[in-house]
């Protein structure tokens, strides 16, 4: 339903002292979000997702590149004329506590959107409450309880399946869930993963799932693809399952190497891989951008760009001139 | 500036003076309860919890929001701030005593000197408009520190060791670092003045993956090469199980079980560590397994009074739980308070 090609974003510092400094968010990402599709976007912070997470919900701009939706390309309209094709796409982001207006009860909340789609699809003012009841039953919350509080009279968990409730009431075809789960306490972190893939199985909508946690990306739909993003390229990508058990980018491998192993429970890979260095923006940007973290880069890593795409063998996409399959997934014990 | 003058000199590292222990203390926390006054009375965020803090380990503490994690950190630098207050209990410190007898002047020597703090979110705990060799020079002043070059000097071997440009680090403003440098700094402001005891608050939140395990074998190194007693406060099993020698769930401000960190997630006992054990996404396995907890955590005002605190949400939930709060058995290394479990749960378990 979505596609880009090419997408560059630079961001430019202002003020006196950094005025001029550059720093590039994207540097030409290709991707295509299918109808029903699930997509996850992982890297660290500053990679670049959460920016192009923006720029698909239409929140964000771009430098150059293409979008289309649903076959029609933005760039041939005005920015207005752009608005009604990015209200298909929602954005949910990562902190429920400042996402809902703490003046508001989830009532007025949910009031005020509904009540506009009444007006535009000319339904009666009677649907407006139906539809907030039902909506929140959706997303797993009692609306007698719900609909007159607070935000703050809701945990972290309830709040953010406000947040869902909300963008749901739109009718939207994608769901976009920035770190939806970082916030949310452990034991409750799976509920909202397992609405997320539940929307997207009865509703149909769209899921792009954007996080640092690699594991979380399995339980939207292994059958998904995966991006793994590095300082505005994506160096990795394929099937979730594909990526999570061969990766073979030196950087999904430490990404996935740097997940603590639950000691007891499971035996770490034998290959796990640790960056050399921190990553340091500042550095040059020759050759392959992970060339210098890298253990296992070579002269030609640091004055050759590597392009993405399929080679080796193997399943998935990657950018890397030295591909290989490395053990580096922690695998349980047999039960004891 | 200043700091930077004395890198060059050379004299080798003078050990540090003042009466700071030099070996690994106990701590043995007792009893302890600490309550907050609310318009709904006082109500209790941690209730007689018993934990030792045994010289040399790291014990991990693991709890949802509103377990009562941090009020218990809190507690072992006597820190907690009205509207709450320890009602009960005691914190015995080898070298130190009791800290919840401490007060004013005795109070602010012990932290720093004995006991050293990692705040969470270390990127807002620094002083925005120093440099971090200001904010090292004024820690040092205030705890009376006579050789401030020597306490440089520390501060830069110490960054030096967790992989950082010391000279260049206590030149910067916290804006200038990343959020894994800050978490760094704020780990040898703990350690510079020498504590032997060392609370990190939830010390990789809101860090990256690859930043996270790097912070997580510094913790690890620094702890063994200094010879410390570390706890380390924490919503993530997956940073305790890298860390932790010995693991300590909370849930309702109770430690609901407690044992070394192997044992403990090979064969969780209480049906929470297991419930949580549950829920934590994996990498491998079946993901259909993988189930959230039904309910959600308690919070202050939602605490049963009497009773189990996990019961509304627990699968082995029996009569006795809504009135009996579950005494701590102890069988062997482990502790665990729950009905079900010493009505044969436990047995069990083992057998399996």
């Amino acid at each position: 339903m979505i596609r880009g090609t090419g997408i560059v974003k630079t961001f430019k510092q202002r003020g006196s002292v950094l005025a001029g400094r550059e720093v590039k968010a994207l540097r030409g990402v290709d991707f295509s979000i299918e109808k029903g599709g699930a997509v996850s976007f992982i890297g660290e912070s500053g990679c670049g997702k959460t920016t192009l997470g923006r720029i698909i919900a239409g929140l964000e701009t771009y430098d150059s590149g293409e979008i289309v939706i649903d076959g029609t390309a933005m760039s041939a309209l005005k920015p207005r004329a752009r608005q009604p094709y990015f209200r298909r796409i929602q954005l949910i982001h990562q902190d429920p506590y400042s996402a809902l207006n703490p003046t508001r009860t989830i009532h007025q909340t949910l009031h005020a959107p509904l009540a506009l789609r009444a007006k535009q699809t000319r339904r009666p003012g009677s649907w407006i409450d139906t539809r907030a009841a039902e909506l929140l039953s959706l997303v797993g919350l009692d609306p007698g309880y719900v609909l007159p509080r607070y935000p703050h009279q809701l945990s972290g968990g309830m709040r953010q399946r406000v947040v869902i409730a909300r963008a749901l009431t739109v009718d939207p075809e994608m769901l976009v869930a920035d770190e939806a789960t970082s916030m949310i306490d452990v034991s409750l972190r799976l509920g909202i993963l397992s609405l997320l893939k539940d929307l997207r199985e009865r509703l149909g909508v769209s899921v792009l799932f954007i996080t640092h946690d690699v594991a979380t990306a399995r339980y939207i739909g292994g059958d998904g693809d995966m991006y793994v993003i590095y300082r505005g390229q994506i160096v990795e990508r394929g099937k979730v399952e594909t990526i999570i058990s061969s990766p073979v980018h030196p950087y999904t491998q430490s990404l996935l190497s740097a997940i603590p192993v639950l000691h007891g429970l499971e035996r770490p890979g034998e290959q796990r891989v640790v960056p050399t260095e921190a990553l340091d923006e500042s550095k040059s940007d020759d050759g392959c951008l992970f060339a210098r973290r890298c253990p296992f880069s070579t002269d030609r890593c640091t004055s050759e760009i590597p392009l993405l795409a399929r080679s080796g063998g193997f399943a998935q996409e990657h950018s890397c001139f030295y591909p290989e399959r490395r053990n580096v997934v922690a695998t349980p014990l047999e039960a004891a | 500036m200043a700091v930077s003058v004395e890198t060059s000199a050379e004299t080798p590292v003078e050990p540090m003076p003042e009466s700071a222990p030099k070996t690994a203390p106990g701590v043995r926390v007792g009893g302890l309860s600490v309550v907050y006054k609310t318009p709904a009375g006082e109500l209790p965020a941690i209730a007689g919890i018993d934990l030792e803090l045994r010289p040399g380990t790291i014990t991990g503490v693991v709890g949802e929001s509103g377990s009562g994690k941090s009020t218990l950190a809190l507690s072992l630098l006597n820190a907690v701030q009205p509207p709450g207050r320890i009602a009960a209990g005691s914190v015995e410190i080898d070298g130190l005593g009791d800290v919840v007898g401490l007060r004013g002047e005795e109070l602010r020597k012990a932290r720093g000197r004995h006991i050293g703090y990692v705040f969470q979110a270390a990127q807002n705990s620094l002083n925005p408009l120093k440099t971090v060799g200001k904010q090292l020079l004024d820690l040092g002043r205030s705890h009376g520190v006579s050789d401030l070059r020597a306490l440089v000097r520390e501060a830069k071997e110490l960054l030096g060791r967790m992989g950082l440009d010391g000279a260049r680090v206590l030149d910067s403003h916290q804006h200038e670092l990343s959020g894994g440098m800050r978490q760094r700094v704020g780990i040898m402001l703990a350690l510079v003045l020498n504590a032997h005891l060392v609370v990190l608050d939830e010390p990789t939140t809101a860090l990256d993956m690859i930043t996270q395990a790097t912070i997580l074998r510094i913790i690890r190194e620094v702890h063994e090469e200094r010879g410390l007693t570390t706890m380390v406060i924490t919503h993530d099993l997956g940073v305790v199980a890298e860390v932790a020698d010995r693991l300590a769930v909370m849930y309702g401000g109770r430690v609901v079980e407690q044992g070394p960190t192997h044992e403990v997630l090979a064969t969780p006992r209480h049906p929470y560590t297991r419930g949580l054990l549950g829920a934590i996404p994996r990498l491998v396995g079946d993901i259909d397994e993988a189930r959230a907890l039904p309910g959600r955590p308690p919070t202050l005002g939602t605490v049963p009074r009497e009773g189990c605190v996990f019961r509304e949400r627990c699968a082995l939930r029996m009569d006795v739980c809504e009135t009996v709060e579950p005494p701590t058995v102890a069988d062997g290394p482990r502790l665990v308070a729950c009905h079900a479990v010493e009505a044969g749960g436990a047995v069990r378990e083992e057998s399996a």
